[in-house]
């Protein structure tokens, strides 16, 4: 079982934005393709650690990037995830 | 141009039309186009795998460096096209709308008068031609009184793709704000060669194409759209987002942009970019400037030749035009080739009312264009040339 977050965007524009502008900074993170479980306009979305998700989240507002959702999945290799749609104010 | 290996020789060829394109490139536009294309996949957008992903980020940061180079701090706002024509047409018809009144110059190029000649012939929109000076500077006082309460968008040839003569953007911008009137640049001949700083001019609209003075492949080119204006695309198709349903999407870049782009011209255009940040765009100016005040000076000394456009170079970008009395231009671009394996462009070069404006229409000029990697002596080779064809010409 493992417990990842992830960030989906409106466009490749942004999720490419995304990985440019976190990658000048000490963000760690994957560009990875979406799960299945979730549904996202863009076939590409960001993979971190869920404590990481706010400052993530925040750096990105912060600089032009649009995203599309943010969400919390339990991971238990290919068995479907157990998925939960997070709200930006809902993060610390 | 037949560029079979047989029938070019390109070691003996002078190059002197890269208002036309741009040649030779840098080689790393040459290798980057290549690599692109032998190493990663075309189709960027349209999955998650890693081959695309290096394709998207290729095309990401073709868009930064074009923001960067022309003060743009969203990159999102730049969006390809297949040059500048392209990036035109989807200006013009994707922010005109019915009843609207534009004003262009008399410089612009058939990129800009047809797609306007199009929607003024089918009743769309009215127009006005704003003349220019024998030297090709457009008439502001004529601007001032040729704003209608309709009038959106004036449009602004950046330089004279025929004389060179760079127009007095900022003055003309701040005219059309004045009036609420957006403003839509082509910047085909100077993009690459002549700093333009986007966010400081308030510039609405730009159109760039990638094969000239930016050294890319052709293929390539784009449009700047400043926040808050929203053109209607005038392509729908797949942008690789939204894919479930049939609406374009609505956010920038996608939604001026369907369809694969051109990866390997944009890798191309990438590397044409970095060479001009590297060298400085200071330097490759002077470079062209020195080497325009030289031509045009040793032009000047034959009594036969007529040169056009303004006496000082820095004034100039790009093209520069002249004739021989009593001779037919078409003629002389003939005999400086087959003679003198000398390349330029004789005609109209696509801006007919720039002719008429200089008293050279139909006949039109010989115009030279040389680029960043021409050099002194090529100058020299041309002039010697030229100066052979005016005294066979004397002889009759
Ligand atoms: C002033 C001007 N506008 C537009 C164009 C069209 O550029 P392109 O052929 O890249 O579409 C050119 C060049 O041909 C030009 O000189």
């Amino acid at each position: 079982m493992a417990t990842n977050c992830y960030v989906t965007f409106p466009t490749i524009f942004y999720a490419i934005r995304a990985e440019s502008l976190l990658k000048q900074k000490d963000f760690t993170f994957k560009m990875v393709p979406v799960p299945r479980s979730i549904s996202s306009s863009c076939g590409t979305a960001l993979r971190c650690a869920c404590p990481d998700l706010s400052k993530i989240r925040q750096y990105l507002a912060d600089h032009q990037t649009e995203m599309e959702g943010l969400y919390q999945l339990e991971e238990d290799g290919f068995k479907m995830p157990i998925v939960k749609e997070l709200q930006s104010d809902e993060l610390q | 141009m037949n560029c079979n290996k047989d029938s070019v020789n390109h070691e003996l060829n002078l190059y002197f039309d890269n208002s036309a394109t741009s040649w030779p490139k840098p080689e790393a536009v040459y290798r980057a186009a290549e690599l692109q294309m032998r190493q990663m996949c075309g189709n960027p957008g349209r999955s998650g795998h890693t081959r695309m992903l290096e394709a998207d980020r290729l095309i990401y940061r073709t868009r930064e460096a074009l923001a960067a180079l022309f003060k743009v701090d969203d990159p999102s706002r730049i969006i390809f096209a297949l040059n500048a024509t392209d990036a035109l047409n989807i200006a013009l018809k994707g922010f005109l709308k019915t009843g609207d009144h534009v004003i262009f110059t008399a410089l612009e190029h058939n990129s800009v008068l047809r797609p306007l000649g199009t929607m003024r012939r089918n009743g769309l929109i009215t127009t006005t031609m704003l003349p220019c000076s024998l030297e090709g500077y457009p008439d502001l006082e004529f601007l001032e009184n040729a704003y209608q309460p309709q009038t959106s968008l004036l449009v602004i040839n950046h330089a004279s793709n025929v004389i060179g003569t760079v127009a007095p953007l900022r003055k003309m911008i701040e005219s059309a704000h004045k009036k609420g009137v957006k403003v839509l640049v082509d910047a085909a001949q100077t993009a690459g060669t002549i700093d333009i700083d986007i966010a400081d001019l308030d510039i609405d609209l730009l159109a760039f194409t990638g094969h000239k003075s930016l050294l890319g492949p052709t293929g390539t080119g784009g449009l700047y759209v400043k926040v808050g204006i929203d053109l209607k695309p005038l392509r729908e198709g797949g942008t690789g987002s939204h894919s479930e349903i049939d609406l374009h999407p609505e956010s920038m870049p996608e939604r001026l942009e369907a369809g694969t782009l051109n990866s390997a011209g944009l890798a191309g255009l990438l590397e044409g970019i970095n060479f001009i940040r590297e060298t400085g765009l200071d330097q490759i100016r002077e470079h062209e400037t020195a080497l325009r005040r030289s031509l045009r000076e040793q032009l000047m000394e034959m009594r036969q030749i007529t040169v056009y456009g303004p006496e000082e170079a820095a004034e100039c970008a790009g093209s520069l035009s002249f004739t021989i009395r009593d001779t037919d231009c078409g003629e002389i671009g003939y005999i400086l080739e087959n003679n003198f394996g000398i390349l330029c462009r004789t005609g109209l070069h696509c801006a007919p009312l720039a002719h008429q404006a200089f008293g050279t229409f139909p006949g039109g000029t010989i115009r030279l264009s040389p680029g960043f990697f021409t050099k002194a002596g090529d100058i020299q080779f041309l002039i010697n040339a030229i100066r052979e064809i005016v005294a066979l010409t004397e002889k009759g």
